[in-house]
């Protein structure tokens, strides 16, 4: 084997080995989701799988049962392209045009006010009972 | 060429394109109604009024992208995680604020659309408005609402937040650069999260945190906030 054809094969041993990481961590995400919905279809907890999914993967975390470099690859992209995955969701506000006509002041009055004040409080309590660590 | 917009492939497609055209947009021109999510959509929504193509036939596409919010949300666990050593001192400060600020921004929400007199479906559909738009999706569906309005709304409060958020609590007298991160995660979520980045890396990990414990918060309370004033 020829010098160069045998760093394209390193190359190449890399990009399958980092390719099987991610395919590995996705399916570690998979089965907390079918672990999540499995659940919450058994116990009927009026919570979505996909949530207990998230409660159960920090548990998971925390108590050193999986590690973070197992899921981080497949975390950081779905995270990464999140705003991705719901537009069509947003496109979806095209079937209801005439709806937001005639309700829009509503949306934007209940909208507008509600996310000042839970702006305020949220940050005021925060303020006032934290301990100091923005000088860090 | 109607036989192609039947395809799978043109709705995801057409988002793709719309979705990294206007991320390079975005790196371009830093200006807050910029916001790739409200570019994309408004693209793609011109686009198939334009060409006359049904929101249905380009479902057929999106679906498959709405497909990956499931794993994306448990995603959010493992960046809890990873955050959660960052603020593990001011873990119970931290915890106080985002409830209040979860259960006020429930109960302000739905208040004012009582007041209002809108019709019910108005608030099982924005009760959720402050939560990342994936879960807030799942709140809605348990309430039975419009999925579509409540990602409209939480984006639209997303773009609020990033661009009047910080500049509002200074005005107020906020001047703790993490609370301002709690704050704009609790009530703007993963758009808000983004502005708290810019504050800075600290202040974006309360703003993440915060969005991931909100989002849980709501799910467990806002379904029955929505029955006790709707029935």
């Amino acid at each position: 084997m020829s010098k160069a054809s045998f760093k394209v094969h390193i190359k190449s041993m890399n990009l399958l080995k980092g390719g099987l990481k991610m395919l590995n961590a996705f399916l570690i995400l998979f089965l907390f989701l079918g672990l999540g919905e499995l659940i919450g279809y058994l116990t009927e907890i009026p919570v979505p799988g996909n949530i207990l999914g998230m409660i159960l993967i920090f548990i998971a975390l925390k108590l050193k049962l999986i590690k973070l470099e197992w899921v981080k690859p497949a975390s950081d992209t779905l995270l990464n392209y999140l705003v991705l995955f719901f537009i069509p969701f947003g496109v979806g506000l095209m079937s209801y045009f005439d709806f937001i006509k005639s309700y829009w002041i509503v949306l934007l009055v209940a909208g507008g006010v509600s996310t000042l004040i839970t702006l305020y409080v949220t940050a005021l309590i925060q303020q006032k009972l934290e301990k100091n660590d923005s000088v860090l | 060429m109607t036989a192609f917009y039947n395809l799978p492939v043109f709705g995801i497609v057409i988002t793709l394109v719309a979705f990294f055209g206007a991320r390079a947009l975005r790196t371009k021109i830093k200006f807050v109604l910029f916001n790739p999510v409200l570019i994309a959509i408004t693209l793609i929504i011109l686009f198939l009024v334009v060409f006359e193509v049904s929101f249905t036939d380009y479902n057929k596409g999106g679906k498959y992208l709405t497909f990956f919010l499931g794993p994306s949300i448990v995603a959010l666990g493992v960046l809890f995680y990873e955050k959660y050593q960052l603020i593990k001192h001011n873990i119970y400060p931290f915890l106080l604020a985002v409830c209040c600020g979860g259960i006020i921004s429930i109960l302000s929400v739905s208040l004012i659309t009582v007041y209002l007199n809108a019709p019910d479906v108005i608030i099982k559909s924005i009760v959720s408005l402050s939560v990342t738009t994936p879960i807030a999706i799942e709140i809605t569906k348990i309430t039975e609402g419009i999925p579509s309005l409540t990602a409209g709304i939480v984006i639209a409060v997303g773009v609020f937040g990033n661009a009047f958020g910080p500049g509002f609590l200074k005005l107020m007298g906020i001047k703790s650069e993490t609370a301002m991160g709690t704050a704009l995660g609790t009530a703007a979520h993963g758009i808000g999260t983004a502005r708290a980045l810019e504050v800075g890396h600290l202040s974006g990990a309360y703003s993440g945190l915060a969005m991931c414990v909100n989002g849980i918060l709501t799910t467990l309370i806002a379904p029955y906030v929505v029955i006790w004033l709707v029935g």
